[in-house]
């Protein structure tokens, strides 16, 4: 389904918020996913449904200082 | 008027005399003494702050230079701890406020007395673990943690205030981790200062009182890649178990043995009793060449190509190593276990 995440849109063959996780290569990493303008819990990411032409906003936090 | 070192702020009418006012009746704790708190110390003296606590377990080295604002060359010749080195520059900069220099790690044991009596808490620090320990020991505490961030040309700040926001860990969850640190793929030194001038003027606004301005956001940018981003905090998690079940997981672990410090392969022994430098000075001279003591601190070179770095809380740094093993056996064989 077309996305548009982090401002870029693309199709990506995904169903959940856990897959773009998973596509992306961040299960694990220190991430907030931001859909719509709506934090996702993060433990909601795996059932959490995506709708064609959702704005996804994948944050990483920055551990340096 | 003219001779008052705040009349600029003062005239910025959010803060005015009556946030001036506020402004010296406060106090503030800084945890982490590098490239952020350096940023973060020199905003809150120059500001007038009644009391700044500057805490950080390190010291000074060249590799610093770059981007740690309040050091110069001769702290790092002379190896001073940052914490220290801080509080000679800016009492310098400022005389007329309470300053505070702590040598030490933050960890579980020390973490709510380094707290006590402070309005808040700003971060420094450059790892998740301390992060995750401020947040809880600021939420039990009821003040706010004001989080930064800074790695490469990216960087991130928000203020997490008890009762009102969420807190770092309804974000993120302490079991994550990634590789990236300023030592692994290195910082430049305009993202820091950025990262911390969001998370000062955020500690500015607390602290005179002005919650309506408060950045209810997560900014992140990326000053290379010309990219800036906010997040809106939201709602607490339901079930975060520190601000919401209130358990505050990270005060109730016991501090760790050994860590590994961001940076130059360094493993950080806490040590179990405090270390006269004196005496270890005339113990290492004859195995260890270069043994070199200052008020604060005792660097000693070893055959075995490390350095060992003793403070007299007891901690030792073993340098050249991220390997625990190794950085345990060097530290059995001249410290003792």
């Amino acid at each position: 389904m077309e996305l548009t995440i982090n401002g870029i849109t693309q199709q990506l063959e995904v169903r959940t918020v856990g897959d773009v996780i998973a596509h992306f290569g961040l299960e694990g990493k220190p991430v907030v996913v931001e859909a719509d303008g709506e934090i996702v819990d993060r433990e909601r990411w795996g059932e959490a449904e995506l709708r064609q032409g959702m704005k996804l906003e994948l944050v990483h936090f920055v551990g340096g200082g | 008027m003219e001779d008052d070192r705040y009349s600029r702020q003062r005239l910025f009418a959010p803060i005015g005399d009556a946030g001036q006012a506020k402004l010296a009746d406060s106090a503030v704790c800084i945890v982490g003494m590098g490239a952020l708190g350096t940023v973060l110390a020199s905003h809150m003296v120059r500001a007038g702050v009644g009391l700044v606590r500057l805490v950080d377990r390190d010291y000074v080295e060249r590799s610093n230079l770059q981007r740690q604002m309040l050091y110069d060359e001769e702290d790092a010749a002379g190896g001073y701890p940052k914490a220290i080195a801080a509080e000679r520059k800016l009492r310098r900069v400022n005389s007329e406020i309470r300053l505070e220099a702590i040598v030490a790690d933050a960890t579980s044991a020390n973490v709510e007395s380094l707290l006590e009596g402070m309005d808040l808490a700003l971060d420094g620090t450059d790892n998740f673990q301390t992060r995750f320990l401020l947040n809880d020991a600021c939420f039990r505490q009821g003040i706010p943690f004001v989080y930064g961030g800074a790695v490469s040309s990216r960087g991130m700040s928000a203020i997490f205030v008890p009762g009102v926001t969420p807190c770092l860990r309804c974000l993120i969850s302490s079991g994550d981790s990634d590789g990236e640190t300023c030592d692994t793929i290195g910082v430049i030194a305009p993202v820091v200062d950025i990262a911390a001038s969001y998370q000062a003027v955020e500690a500015l606004k607390y602290l005179v009182g002005d919650a309506e301005h408060r950045r209810e956001a997560l900014v992140s940018f990326d000053v290379w890649g010309n990219q800036h981003f906010e997040m809106k905090l939201g709602a607490p998690r339901k079930d975060c178990p520190c601000c919401q079940r209130k358990e505050y997981p990270a005060l109730q672990a016991a501090p760790d043995e050994a860590i590994s410090l961001c940076g130059r392969g360094t493993v950080q022994i806490a040590g179990s009793r405090p270390l006269d430098l004196e005496r270890w000075r005339e113990r290492l001279a004859p195995v260890a060449a270069g043994v070199k003591l200052n008020a604060y601190l005792l660097r000693a070179e070893l055959p075995e190509g490390e350095r060992l770095v003793l403070f007299p809380d007891g901690r030792v740094l073993v340098q050249g190593t991220d390997d625990f093993v190794r950085a345990k056996t060097l530290y059995a064989r001249y410290i003792g276990s």
